[in-house]
């Protein structure tokens, strides 16, 4: 299909707000579906645009190089005629008159405009939470602090058990620190994951020597000039040099919100990522829409989403048709043994273990009145790729032919879906 | 500007020559040349995406493949156990210019 190009009245840039990986991924698919009109990318943070997955990971491990991965070479930007800047932030978007207003107070006329803001970390509350050493992850410079203070018997408090606060807490067990994880639930990953997996994350962990606390409500972070111990509510203090707050993410909808575009947790997107204000459209991290396989709405936090729904705006403004739409994955490393996971699970999902969690590789397989939701593959994915395609078909599963690991995924469909 | 040169065929069948600058991971070459490599992990051996086939005389120059990256390919689509890859992990060598390579099914 031809590309849609800029009429002569268009004479204003495609206006992108925020590099990460869905802002770069629009301006790159611009690009590559032919658009040749101006692509203006705006950054608040001063250095090149990186990729956030390594700063809890290979960021983190001992002798590893400070420089973070950058998402896109210096060259690229050039060669694609994109004009980045860096270190500015949108302070205010005027949706009648079609233009931003920058930090340093200049104006900019968008022809559209692309809110990439993704979101932030969730602040911890508790009085104490703004003493030195304790900090959240999310940012390069909030990696490299962390990764200075995690040194050999470093005391270590780690606030939540999702993907975040493990993979710290993994890399802070493999440099010598004293590692505890305190979380609210019962288990780790609960919001992600079925108990199975929960449990066999545990005991990898355990066996790595870090301590869990489960049901544990922080109350406060205490210390005289600096964080020296973690408190909860039953009254037990654990002590800390370190303390990271993994508890979540806020989506950055403010600037979005200020100009009365539609938001709910998160700015309101279609399958196409427009918001509800023409010529604005939004991607990645920030944005809230309703899914295409089981008709949730939901926020996704994951390098694919920002990667699909950033195509997506691109094919759009560019008046091609969008890739086949994905089914959202995720992943995780820890202790060098990796969580994959395809499709969006329900905590009411029928949940189906296929291998023995003791023998490190299995899979775990969520059933929605009896189609296949999701899939959880640990340590291998030989279940992985089988799986996107049936949970897109939302094929029909037998419950006991799946949970023999001997007998492949697509053969555990039945025939009549 | 480099001489470094570099055969892609495309999912299609298509060939198209490029240019691989000596600071680029074979990866970073076909993303950044428009070919749809998704890269979606950004080149640290997690997603597979990246998944490219070698000809087997220029695949058995290379050093082994790490456990990481077999993992993933092992079980990608099409692999190939004298030929598959993972471009994100190799990076530019004199003895890989003017090598052609193919992109491997999408996941
Ligand atoms: C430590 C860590 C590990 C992760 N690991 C994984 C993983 O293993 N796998 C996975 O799939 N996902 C992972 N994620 C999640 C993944 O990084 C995000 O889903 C992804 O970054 C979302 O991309 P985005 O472009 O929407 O947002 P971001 O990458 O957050 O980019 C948004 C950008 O917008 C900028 N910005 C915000 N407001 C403004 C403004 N007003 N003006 C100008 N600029 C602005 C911000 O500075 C930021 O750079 C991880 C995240 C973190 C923090
Ligand atoms: S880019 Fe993800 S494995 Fe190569």
């Amino acid at each position: 299909m031809p590309s849609q190009q800029p009429t002569e009245s268009v004479l204003n840039p495609i206006v992108i707000v925020g590099a990460g990986h869905s802002g770069v991924a629009v301006a790159a698919g611009l690009r590559s579906r032919g658009w040749e009109g101006d692509i203006l990318l705006l950054e608040a943070e001063k250095e090149a645009p990186y990729e956030r997955p390594p700063l809890s990971k290979e960021l983190l491990k001992a002798g590893a190089p400070d420089e973070s991965t950058v998402l896109r070479k210096e060259k690229f930007y050039h060669d694609k005629r994109i004009d980045r800047r860096a270190g500015l932030t949108v302070d205010a978007i005027d949706p009648a008159g079609r233009t931003v207003e920058l930090s340093d107070g200049s104006r900019h006329g968008y022809h559209r405009l692309v809110i990439a803001t993704g979101s932030r970390a969730r602040s911890l509350t508790v009085p104490g939470a703004e003493l030195p050493g304790v900090q959240a992850l999310r940012t390069r410079d909030d990696a490299l602090e962390l990764k200075r203070a995690l040194v050999p018997g470093a005391r270590v408090a780690i606030i939540g058990a999702g993907y975040i606060g493990l993979e710290v807490a993994a890399a802070a067990a493999a440099k010598g620190c004293d590692v505890t994880v305190l979380e609210f639930q019962d288990r780790v990953m609960s919001r992600v994951t079925s108990e199975p997996v929960s449990r066999f994350f545990e005991r990898l962990h355990e066996q790595n020597g870090v301590r869990f606390v489960f049901g544990a409500a922080v109350t406060a972070v205490e210390g005289s000039d600096r964080a020296e111990r973690v408190v909860t509510a039953d009254g037990a203090a654990y002590p800390a040099d370190v303390v990271l707050a993994g508890i979540g993410v806020v989506p950055n909808q403010e600037l979005a919100a200020e100009a009365g575009l539609q938001c709910q947790d998160g700015i309101l997107v279609d399958d196409d990522g427009r918001t509800s204000v023409p010529g604005i459209y939004a991607t990645g991290d920030v944005t809230r829409f309703t899914s295409t396989i089981d008709g949730a709405s939901q926020r996704l936090e994951c390098i694919q989403n920002a990667m699909a729904q950033a195509d997506r705006v691109a094919a759009d403004i560019t008046g091609q048709a969008p890739a086949d739409p994905e089914i959202p994955w995720f992943w995780t490393v820890q202790h060098g043994v990796r969580l994959q996971t395809a499709g969006v699970r329900h905590p009411d999902d029928d949940v189906i273990v296929r291998g023995t969690p003791a023998e490190v590789k299995f899979s775990v397989v969520y059933l929605r009145d009896g189609r296949l939701a999701a899939v959880d593959t640990i340590a291998g994915l030989t279940d992985f790729r089988p799986a996107k395609k049936l949970i897109a078909q939302k094929t029909r599963i037998d419950p006991l032919l799946a949970a023999d690991p001997g007998t492949p995924l697509t053969d555990a469909a039945f025939a009549a879906s | 500007m480099s001489n470094n040169k570099l055969t892609v065929i495309d999912r299609e069948g298509s060939t198209h020559d490029l240019q691989w600058e000596p600071d680029q991971t074979l990866m970073e070459a076909l993303r950044d040349n428009d070919l749809p490599v998704l890269a979606s992990c950004g080149g640290t051996a997690s997603c597979a995406t990246c998944h490219v086939f070698l000809e087997k005389e220029v695949f058995d120059t290379l050093a082994e493949r790490s456990e990481d990256e077999l993992e993933l390919l092992v079980d990608a689509e099409g692999y190939q156990e004298c030929g598959s890859r993972l471009s994100c992990q190799l990076a530019f060598s004199q003895d890989l210019n003017g090598v052609t390579v193919t992109l491997a099914p999408e996941e």
